[in-house]
Order: structure tokens, then sequence, then C-alpha cells
């Protein structure tokens, strides 16, 4: 075959370019030195919540990563989550994750996470130094897969002044949701055209922050027992009636409208910052947002209601470390989260991102310097028996989903709260067993 | 023969980059998708063979029917809405007024502005309280919907996002109508056409095959929206699930569930959908659809 000679100088035009760029090219900063080994951590923070771990970071390549010949190498990642999935899949993950606590089950169960036990026990990270809710956070099926990083509990904040203008006692929240009832009907205020002006309280998706799904747990009910959802139970039939009455009280479309108007709640649109929502239910980073967007608010921070006045419930749940399996350097890896895991350090990341300490008894300059003045109540909540996590459920996604659709549909009025719970629990029943019914295909393949 | 076969060889090797990217990004991925959507496949272990599984279970499955009708309802509702605004909005830019240029640019700006970014714009301006469409209802003594709080009012808003960005299917039926030659218009005037006659006989004749194109590009778009109701609807499904569309419960399936090799059965259903709905609009328009000669 006669190749051109006008074929092989263009070709010749494209293909020097490349060449050229690909050995001469731009190179990544050689910042790491030569004889370091070198571990890939993936996290979800970036910006101003990064900040903190990467002088944590930093710290560690200067004095134990250097004795030690580890050179940690940080990088931000959006959807972290999704994309350690794929690089595990892929067999190129990172070797440090920096995941959500509700995840960890899902891959726990597909085998996608190393099992961290025997290493934890090897660097001397021992479960009695942190508080049981958080150490458990990371154990699925007796097992160790996850290491708490920074960890959060539920309150209920209040606004004082709408309190006193009520005629409430500020001192006094309510503690039963009998009493949050009430507070509500006192709370909410509507203009002449029966719009509402101010809530007490709502149970819309948006302003139950990232766990709408968890209204049920403060009626006591734990849907989950290990084998399946169980949502037909009277805790959550009590629940749904709740939401379904006080729909009725409040009038379900002037509660639509005033909903409708948030936007976002992380920001200054977040009704509870303007003053026209009373009570809400928030992690202890609130506070951030209250000294951002609404410095001069006076409010209070105390338990959420419960079923009966004895009881804590709070919703308890962490950001949290894991060795992808495929990891090629677990054991440096460990390394980094034995640093990570010192008292002083973790709380330090702990304090910077506003949350509570996952250690059983908090340094006390935790809760001397820390952003949030009610830090505090936040702690003791995750020593309550009543504190619940995330259901350790392989199918969690799916079933957060089928339960966000029963509250939905009571919250709307379309089903009562017996049609919905039984609409979702044959949902749910079919999601765990078609689950079960693909694992045991897949254990009996191999 | 030699010379054939060196032009072939020429043609081939200044084509391979295209060649290598659509065997390996394109018809590898199809053939791969199409094998997972007959084996249960979790992402993080190999697939297992399981049949048309997957298929039957998609027959059963409530929730694929929802967002199968959600999405086609979409299509339904927006697809004529969008075409007719679009072939109005080209004739009244086709006029010759001042200004012209201007206004064109005005009906374009928005396919320019980032998905997102319409969708937080658009959010502000459904605002029930304090958006700019309430609060002009309200100037006329009337009040507004909660737009985004009911099935009907999350698809007007998406209908009229999809129309605010009819800007691209514009500027192609404005190059269709300047290609309608001028005689044809004159002979239609001295037979006596009415305005609304030389529309229906010359216009869209004139324009059908450019109709034709952009129904087909509306149907395969509305049939994979995905990132306008997500941001609109918080990520959420919006109420009563009417914001979940088909390519939404697609990406839950295959990236939140771990059900990759369902999320691929759903996949191939849709393409299915979207080759059947083409060939249906193909057929139904061997008609209606004009080519000029030569």
């Amino acid at each position: 075959m006669m190749i051109r000679s006008s074929t092989i100088l263009l070709a010749a035009t494209l293909v020097l370019p490349a060449i050229g760029l690909l050995t001469f090219g731009p190179r990544g900063r050689a910042t790491v030195p030569t004889d370091r080994v070198i571990v890939r951590y993936w996290e979800k923070w970036a910006g101003i919540e990064a900040v903190p771990v990467r002088r944590i970071v930093d710290d560690f390549n200067d004095t134990v990563g250097a004795r030690h010949g580890i050179w940690v190498e940080y990088n931000s990642i959006s959807d972290v989550d999704k994309r350690t999935l794929l690089a595990t899949a892929g067999g190129d993950p990172p070797d440090i994750a920096g995941l959500f606590d509700h995840i960890v089950a899902q891959l726990a169960d597909q085998n996608a996470l190393l099992p961290l036990d025997s290493l934890a026990a090897e660097f001397d990270i021992r479960s009695d130094a942190f508080k049981p809710v958080w150490w458990q956070t990371g154990v699925f099926n007796d097992r160790l897969y996850a290491l708490p990083s920074s960890p959060f509990t539920i309150a209920l904040y209040y606004n004082r002044r709408l309190f006193r203008e009520a005629g409430l006692d500020p001192d006094s929240p309510p503690r039963t949701i009998a009493e949050l009832t009430d507070a509500i009907r006192r709370l909410t205020r509507y203009d002449e055209h029966g719009a509402i002006t101010q809530a007490g309280f709502t149970v819309s998706p948006s302003m139950l922050g990232w766990w709408p799904w968890a209204w049920p747990f403060f009626f006591d009910a734990r849907p989950w027992d290990g084998r399946r959802f169980l949502v037909e139970s009277p805790q959550i039939i009590d629940a749904l009636n709740w939401v379904r009455d006080w729909r009725s009280t409040v009038g379900l479309n002037p509660m639509l409208a005033f909903e409708g108007s948030f936007q976002t709640i992380e920001g200054a649109q977040n009704p509870f910052l303007g003053e026209r929502l009373a009570m809400v239910f928030q992690g202890p980073w609130m506070t951030n947002w209250i000294q951002t967007y609404a410095p001069h608010l006076d409010y209070g921070v105390a338990p959420f209601p419960s079923s009966d006045a004895a009881r804590h419930h709070t919703f308890a749940s962490a950001d949290v470390f894991v060795i992808p399996r495929g990891a090629r350097r677990p054991r440096e890896a460990m390394r980094f989260l034995q640093y990570m895991m010192q008292q002083d350090v973790l709380e330090s990341l702990c304090k910077a991102h506003c949350k509570v300490s996952p250690f059983r008894r908090p340094q006390d300059d935790f809760f001397r310097d820390h952003p949030n003045p009610h830090i505090r109540t936040f702690d003791a909540l995750a020593e309550s028996p009543d504190a619940f996590s995330v259901p350790k459920s392989a199918c969690w996604a799916q079933a957060k989903d089928i339960t966000q659709v029963m509250l939905e549909s009571v919250n709307r009025g379309i089903a009562t709260p017996q049609q919905a719970a039984a609409i979702a629990q044959r949902k749910l029943d079919a999601a765990v067993d078609d689950y079960r019914v693909a694992r045991a295909r897949r254990e009996g393949g191999r | 023969m030699s010379a054939h076969r060196d032009s072939l060889s020429a043609g081939l090797l200044w084509t391979a980059p295209w060649w290598i990217g659509f065997l390996l990004f394109l018809a590898l991925p199809l053939g791969m998708s199409l094998y997972i959507s007959f084996c249960d496949y979790p992402i993080l272990q190999p697939p297992v063979w399981i049949g048309a599984e997957n298929y039957a279970a998609l027959a059963r499955d409530p929730v694929f029917y929802q967002v199968l009708w959600n999405t086609a309802l979409f299509a339904i509702v927006s697809i004529p809405i969008c075409t007719a605004v679009a072939v109005g909005l080209a004739m009244l830019l086709n006029q010759q007024v001042r200004g012209q240029a201007f206004f064109r640019a005005c009906i374009f700006v928005p396919n320019i502005v980032p998905l997102v970014a319409t969708g937080i714009v658009w959010l502000w301006m459904l605002n029930p309280q304090h958006g700019l469409i309430n609060q002009t209802i309200a100037a006329f003594g009337a009040r507004g919907p909660n737009w985004l709080d009911t099935p009907l009012g999350v698809l007007a808003s998406l209908v009229m996002i999809s129309v605010w960005s009819v800007g691209s299917g514009v500027v192609v039926y404005l190059a269709g109508l300047q290609e309608i030659p001028e005689e044809l218009y004159e002979a239609a005037r001295l037979d006596g056409a009415s305005r609304p006659r030389q529309f229906y006989h010359v216009t869209l004749p004139g324009i059908s095959p450019i109709i034709l194109f952009n129904v087909i590009v509306a149907i395969i778009g509305t049939w994979q929206i995905f990132a306008l109701p997500f941001v609109l609807l918080k990520m959420t499904a919006g109420p009563e699930r009417s914001a979940y569309f088909y390519t939404s419960y697609l990406y839950d399936n295959a990236f939140r569930y771990l059900k990759m090799g369902y999320a691929s059965a759903m996949a191939w259903v849709q393409l299915l959908i979207i080759l059947a709905l083409t060939a249906l609009v193909f057929w139904s328009g061997r008609r209606a659809v004009h080519y000029r000669a030569g």
C-alpha cells in the first residue's frame, strides 16, 4: 500500500504535537517527597469545610507521615459516595474515603469495604474511647467497617421571642409531642386572607432537614428489626395520625403555600432564621447559620419532644472514614486514621465543623471553645438510650424513598394513615425480599 | 483496484479516531448495557445472568408505570406547546422590524443559561408568596397557585420553563422560514389566499421537515428530562411523585439502589420507546412533510 507524502505530512502535523504535549506538557505539582508512599484520601468536604481537614493532613504529612514514609493526598470529591462506589467497582478505589454513615451497610453488604476490626486493634483504636452510638455507626453485622469522623445529633431549636409573644415560657420548651402540638397551635398566625404568616412547626420535607423519614422515630417507632421494615406498627400509625390531624387543624393549602415559600434551609431564606417559623429540628451547625444570617436571634435549644417527657429521642448520625476493598495502601491508610482518631485531632475537626465529639468524654476545651454554646445538649443526647441512627439495612436507600412517599401521602391528604402504611409495607416487603433473593442467587453462584 | 484500496485505507485511517471512539465509548457500552440488562448486577459484584427477569420485574413495577406516565404526559403537553410557540416566535422574528437582532438575541439567551441556574431562577419566580409570577397575578386581584406543590402545578411549571427555552428551535425555524421562496407567497396571494391560508398552505408545508426534525429532537429530550426537576424540586420526587421522571428513576436504580441490571433494562426500554415514537412520527408525517425537489 502506497501512502502519499501529503498524508504522512498531515499525520505528522497532528501526531507530533500530541506526542510533544504528552512528553513535555504540564504535570501535577511534584510536591511529594520521593521517599513517601502515597495514600489517596477522598473526602466530601470542599471550601471552608475542607480547611481543618487539610490542616490535619498537612500536620500528619509533616510529622507521623514523615517518620513512616507516608504522604496523604487529600482530594475534595463531589458526590464522593458515588465516585467511591464506581472507583471500587473499577478496581481502583482511594485508600480512604470520607462517606456518610447511611451508606455503610449497603457498601459493606456488597463486600465493598474492608473490615477494620483487626486493623483497629493493631493500631490501638479502641471502641471504649468512643460513645457507643458513634462507634456503632461503623458497625454492620457485628463487624467494624467505618470509623466516625464528625458526628451530630438533632435537637429542637426554638425562638424565645416568639414563645414569649405566644404566652409560652421560653425557659420551658415542649418536652412531649402533646406539648409540642399545643405550642404549634399557639405559635401559628394567619393574615386576614387565611395565609400563614408564622408557623409553629412544620413536618414539610424541606424543614425536616435531610431526615424527613425520621418523624415516626420520635413516636418510639423503630421500623427496622434487622430482617423486616415494619411500618404498620401502632407507633408509626400514631406519627401519621399526628401529621393528618395537624394538617387539618392548620389547613392544608395555607401550610403548603407557607412551605412552598422556603427556598433552602442552609441560607438566609430559612424561615426559622427569618422568625417566621418558631421551632425546627436541626443539628449543631445551625448556630453557624444563625451567627451568619440572624446574629440577633433570641433562640434556645432543647431535646426534641418525644412520646413521653422522660424519653429523649434524637437522630444520631456521623460522617465516617472507610477503607474501600481493593485499596492499595490499607495499612498506611490505617496509620493516618490512627492519627486522625487522636482525641485532640478529631475534636479539632468536629469543632471546626460545629459538630459533637465522638469521644466518650470530650475534652474540656472542646465544650469551652465550641462555636455552638448549646453543644452540651447535643453531646448529652448522644448518650440517650433513645438515640437512633439510620436503619442498618442494605436496602435503606430504597426503603427511605418508600417511607418518605408514605409520609408525603398523609401529609397531602392523599391517603389515610392506615392506607399509606399498608401500601408502604407492601413495597418495603417487596424491596427487602427482592434484595434477599438477589443476594442468595449471587451467593449460590459463587 | 489498488487506488481504491489506498483511498479506503486512507479513509479508514483518517476516520480512525471517530471509529475508535465510537467502538470504545458507544458501541461497547451499548453492548455491555444490553448484556447487563439481562443480569443481576449490583455494580460492586460481577453480573449474574438472570435472563429476562429485569424486564419482567419492570412490567410489575408500579413506580415504573408512574414515571412512564409522568414522562409521557410531560412530552405530550410540552412538545406541541413548545412547537407552536417556537413557530409563532420564528414567524414574528421573520418580520422586517427595527431591532430584529435584539429580539432574536432575547429569545435565544435562555438557551445559553446553564440548566442549574435556570432551575434556581425559576424556583424564585415560582415562589408562591414572593415569586414574580404570583406577585403579577396578585396585582390583578387574583391568588396564584402553589406551583410546585401540586402535580398540575409542577407540570405547568416545567412546561413554562420548556417554553421559556425554545430559543434554539426558533433559530432553526427561522432559518427554515427564510428558505421558503417568496414566489410561493406571491402565487398564493394572486390566488386570493388570506394570511391564515398562506400560513396553512405555504408556510407550514415549507417548514414541515424542520418541524419533523425539531419534534424528534424534542421527543428525545423530553424522554430524558432529569436535571431541571432535580433542581426545581430540590432533589425530591415532587408532590405525589409527579416530578419523578423516567431518567430520575433509572438513575436511582443504578446509583442509589445499586440495581444496575434493572437500570440497564430501563435504559433499553427507554431507547425502544424513543425509537418507536420517532418511527411513529416519521410514519404519521409521511404525507404531511414536504421536501422540496432539487
